[in-house]
């Protein structure tokens, strides 16, 4: 056909079909050009994005034993439900939760807080939905894998505690980092994302750097459900290591059971070695178990018995040794005779002061609970002569007091390696705020203070380390917990990137003791009124005595309401605080009920119990010759009432 | 069958057209490999590609005219097949489309593929003998009518994609017979104007269902689109096309956007995007150039035809076969929404393939029979 022939210029039109078709060819290669030329890496990143995943490799996290090898905590293979974000990005995933909370028996409110929390957070990858899966919840989320993609099953060691409430508040317990603690910078320099399992509390939180390890990866590709299809890499995680405590098992639990049996059950018993300062028993009632923040956290009943942690007007998550304040009463007149010794307000040829059964400031009479005449020192120690004090207080004014309390640290923490640690408050403290209150510091809070009342309240690990140098020549130690930190080996090649170095063993560095200047004649007549305090005929701790092993205390009986209020709840808190064997003293021991009354008759014979135990261990000959002269040791208790 | 062929014939015979056709078939054989190496879609394209060689020798063989002039007859016998894809039990339901129709030997094949054909035929026939002189309005009724049976029943199955690649052969048709350029002009100006109205009016009135507008949102905006719900093929497209680069990823299909099943329908509807991950840009310009280089031997065979009828034949085929490569690769190129057309001579299917390569031996037909008259 000769198109030109046409009287239509349809020549023209189909060159114009052409132009056309070619126009649009044209525009497809432009379109080309600019995705895989201008776009191409922007893509392909997009595309390895979407492909790549790391799936962290839990490290162990390191056991904790105490100082014989008896395992406090350790870890136990579990498996996780876990969400990944992956698939559910950009989803509205709670419409999902009624059947997760459904087929996992979890608690669906639970899940959507956690949720909204967690997916806000830059990091997330995977969510915990339950810890623990049984096999029943494994076979479901294998049955539901097709309708829920981003489930999925993870092998994860889990933290267990087989101790359960005992050692609670010095083990603490590990948790999921929280979104606070995301924030801080120093926290994201560690490179912590959501989801990762801290120590939270007590040494799991002190020493969480070495028990965690460093976790490795799998580097895999998954296909567009998140399903893995090959492994690309897997760099090999390093465990924790394992942690050996100055802990004595068997001492916390003879501390335990005394807490357990005490008339409140509320209060705290440490013992620790007055040569190191190794802390060898903390125990702090009522506890807690530490399991329900690990194991049951995502179970209705696991979060009732947590919040009911928090509401209990016990306050069983506080550790009473390093967190609860009391006034010291009696125990307060050690450390403070040793300041008036210093400070040489009393020596140890002219330590008489008067008792006068008590004194008068202004218009009120403040008594001392006997009649002691003009007694010297040793003696008022012994007897716990209040009025001794009073006077003794006065003539080394508030200042030689607050001299005192700097000498002793209580104006610090002691430095015991767990968290949280509270700083006793004493005179020093009060003083800015009385002052500007009041005007000025009026002596009767002076002859308070000088009975370890009204403006002073100690921590009891605080008292313990103050006392306990008295038998050590001075020697001030910092408590702790940490024996020794055990090897890890290497993991993976030299050489290679992710070679991750052995992490050698290290033990606590304990700081040069502060020592407080003590005449060796000031130091024997402290020892020999802690000395007749427990062991003479009338001294007020008694029930601490053991036949063949010299113990040395002071009782405090610390008055917590007014006289003629202090019964039942407001009771007075019961203390004792000592070290054994004078003169050379292996142990160290403070004792605190709460509430309970008189030091001597409730919290001397917990401390006796724990020695018991120590000398079962170290000394079982002594031990059973006490057991024999235990019915004598409870009739003096019953005498040894003042305090 | 090379007897049917005489001495004249083969030495006519395009063999570079057809050449061309079967190396891009053979090209997207490749590629249905590159996209499902472990399904045997491509060795049933390798099959598919010699019983549509078969084909295309024998209608190549056969005088168009003859053909044409039995038009009305096939047209009828492809209504009847459409109609009956929408017989419960013939017509075999895919992704909710009953677009395909089993039968006893033959076996299951897709009507609306074929009807293509006999649908240009009869337009070929009405408008190639038609006298000259500008197009009645009449003239343009009976045209839109004959288009209307096949699509009216294609809409019934439903399947828009296959409905729309129809409307190129008519709008091919009347452009070259004669139809008043204004008329041209005054329906593009229509058409722009009344298809985003169209489109408002559908979302106003819920006509144009979420997922549709969804598809359109995406093109408009990628970034933003939910890439899990209707805008994901859009997306992964992209991104697949974009990752191949330069020169593609150089077979490292373990990691391939269709290995991964990020990339849906990748050996039909997306077969273009795994081109561009395999072969990346120098691939795919290749390809585009191997299409200009066929269509331009297509319409440089409309303009040798001995007839009017014949002209039009292979000009509706340019322009079906121009649109569908469009939109495909439109689709894939994440610039056009995602719609159900396959693209032509690449995408595994044997009933697209067979189609073409009948389209191309009609052409050749037309071309072997330019010195006769």
């Amino acid at each position: 056909m000769k198109l030109n022939d046409q009287a239509q210029n349809l020549g023209v039109r189909v060159g114009a079909i052409q132009v056309i078709a070619f126009v649009f060819l044209a525009i497809l290669g432009v379109r080309l050009y600019y995705l895989q030329l201008v776009k191409g890496e922007y893509y392909s990143d997009k595309a390895e994005n979407q492909r790549i995943r790391l799936i962290p490799i839990p490290a162990p996290r390191g056991a904790i034993f105490d100082r014989n090898g008896k395992l406090l905590v350790d870890s136990r293979p579990t498996y996780n439900v876990t969400l990944s974000n992956e698939p559910i990005k950009k989803i509205d995933i709670t419409e999902r939760f009624e059947d997760y909370a459904g087929g996992l028996n979890v608690d669906r409110q639970y899940l959507v807080e956690r949720i909204n929390l967690i997916r806000k957070q830059p990091g997330f990858e995977t969510m915990v939905l339950k810890e623990n899966a049984t096999i029943q919840d494994i076979a479901w989320v294998k049955a539901h894998e097709e309708e829920y993609p981003e489930l999925r099953i993870e092998l994860q060691p889990q933290r267990f505690y087989p101790l359960g409430t005992v050692l609670a508040h010095v083990l603490g317990y590990v948790g999921e980092i929280s979104p606070k603690q995301l924030e801080k910078p120093e926290v994201i320099e560690k490179g912590f994302r959501p989801g990762d399992i801290i120590g939270k509390g007590g040494l799991e939180q002190s020493y969480d750097e070495f028990l965690r390890g460093k976790p490795g990866y799998r580097k895999v590709i998954v296909d567009s459900r998140g399903r893995v299809q090959s492994e690309l890499e897997t760099v090999p995680a390093q465990a924790g290591q394992d942690l050996v405590t100055t802990i004595d098992l068997d001492l916390q639990m003879a501390a335990e059971e005394q807490l357990a049996n005490s008339a409140t059950k509320r209060g705290t018993i440490v013992a620790m070695d007055p040569n190191n300062g190794e802390v060898l028993v903390m125990a702090s009632a009522p506890s807690f178990d530490p399991n329900a923040f690990v194991t049951r956290i995502a179970t209705p009943e696991g979060r009732r018995e947590i919040a009911g942690y928090y509401t209990n007007e016990q306050r069983p998550l506080l550790n009473r040794a390093i967190q609860g304040r009391y006034p010291p009463g009696s125990t307060w007149k050690i450390p403070e005779s040793i300041g008036a010794l210093q400070q040489g307000v009393i020596t140890v040829a002219q330590s008489n002061v008067a008792c006068g059964g008590g004194i008068t400031i202004g218009n009120k009479f403040t008594r001392c609970m006997g009649s002691h005449g003009s007694p010297p020192l040793s003696y008022a120690i012994t007897r716990s002569c209040d009025g001794y004090y009073y006077r003794l207080a006065l003539k080394m004014k508030i200042e030689g007091l607050i001299e005192m309390i700097e000498e002793f640290e209580f104006d610090k923490r002691t430095g015991v390696d767990l968290p949280n640690e509270k700083v006793s408050q004493t005179p020093k403290s009060w003083m800015p705020s009385v002052v500007k209150r009041e005007g000025k510091w009026s002596d009767i809070r002076t002859v308070y203070a000088s009975i370890g009342q009204d403006t002073v309240v100690a921590t009891p690990i605080a008292m313990l380390r103050a006392i306990a140098p008295v038998g050590v020549a001075g020697r001030m130690y910092v408590p702790h917990f940490l024996k020794e930190f055990k090897a890890i080996a290497a993991v993976g090649d030299e050489g290679s990137p992710n070679y991750i170095p052995a992490k050698p063993s290290f033990g606590y560095s304990q700081p040069e003791p502060k020592i407080i200047e003590m005449t060796a004649d000031q130091n024997k007549i402290m020892v020999d009124g802690m000395l007749g305090a427990v062991n003479t005929p009338g001294g007020t701790a008694g029930g601490a005595r053991i036949e063949g092993f010299d113990v040395a205390g002071k009782t405090g009986t610390a008055q917590v309401a007014e006289l003629g209020k202090d019964v039942g709840a407001n009771k007075d808190h019961a203390w004792f605080v000592s070290f054994a064997p004078a003169p050379k003293p292996e142990i160290a021991a403070i004792a605190l009920i709460e509430n309970s009354g008189f030091g001597g008759r409730n919290s001397a014979p917990a401390v006796r119990a724990v020695y018991q135990a120590y000398l079962a261990k170290h000394r079982p000959e002594i031990a059973d010759a006490a057991k024999e002269g235990s019915q004598k040791n409870a009739d003096r208790q019953s005498s040894g009432a003042v305090d | 069958m090379v007897a049917v062929l005489e001495k004249r014939n083969l030495r006519d015979f395009d063999w570079l057209t057809a050449t061309l056709a079967v190396a891009i078939v053979c090209f997207g054989v490749w590629q249905i490999y590159n996209a499902q190496p472990t399904e045997s879609y491509w060795s049933k394209q390798i099959t598919g590609l010699f019983i549509a060689l078969v084909a295309l020798v024998v209608i190549a063989a056969t005088d168009y005219r003859r053909v044409i002039d039995y038009a009305p007859i096939f047209y009828g016998l492809g209504l009847v097949l459409l109609a009956l894809v929408l017989v419960p039990g013939l017509g075999v339901k895919v992704n909710g489309q009953q677009a395909w129709l089993k039968l006893p030997v033959i076996g299951q094949f897709q009507p609306s593929e074929f009807v293509k054909v006999p649908t240009i035929l009869m337009l070929a026939k009405y408008f190639g003998a038609r006298k000259l002189g500008s197009l009645q309005f009449k003239e343009i009724l009976v045209g839109v009518l004959i288009l209307a049976a096949p699509v009216g029943l294609i809409m019934l199955e439903p399947d828009a994609g296959q409905a729309m690649t129809y409307f190129p052969i008519l709008a091919t048709i009347l452009f070259l017979s004669a139809i008043k350029i204004r008329y041209v002009v005054l329906m593009l100006a229509a058409g722009l104007i009344l298809m985003p109205l169209a489109y408002y009016a559908g979302v106003q009135t819920g006509k144009i269902k979420n997922y549709q507008q969804e598809r359109i949102n995406v093109i408009l905006d990628p970034e933003n689109a939910d890439p899990r719900g209707y805008g994901y093929h859009t997306v992964q497209s992209m991104i697949t096309v974009g990752k191949g680069g330069l020169s593609g990823i150089k077979g490292d299909l373990e990691t391939s956007q269709a290995k991964l099943k990020f990339l849906p329908e990748p050996q039909t509807d997306f077969i273009f995007a795994v081109t561009a991950e395999n072969t990346g840009f120098i691939g795919c310009i290749s390809l585009l150039l191997a299409y200009a280089m066929l269509l331009s031997r297509l319409i440089a065979g409309a303009r040798q035809a001995p007839d009017r009828a014949g002209m039009l034949v292979i000009m509706a085929i340019v322009g079906s076969l121009t649109f569908q490569i469009f939109i495909n690769v439109g689709m894939a190129l994440g610039f056009l929404p995602v719609i159900g057309v396959p693209l032509p001579l690449m995408s595994a299917g044997l009933s697209a393939v067979l189609s073409t390569f009948i389209a191309i031996g009609f052409v050749i037909s037309v071309k072997m029979r330019r010195f006769v008259n």
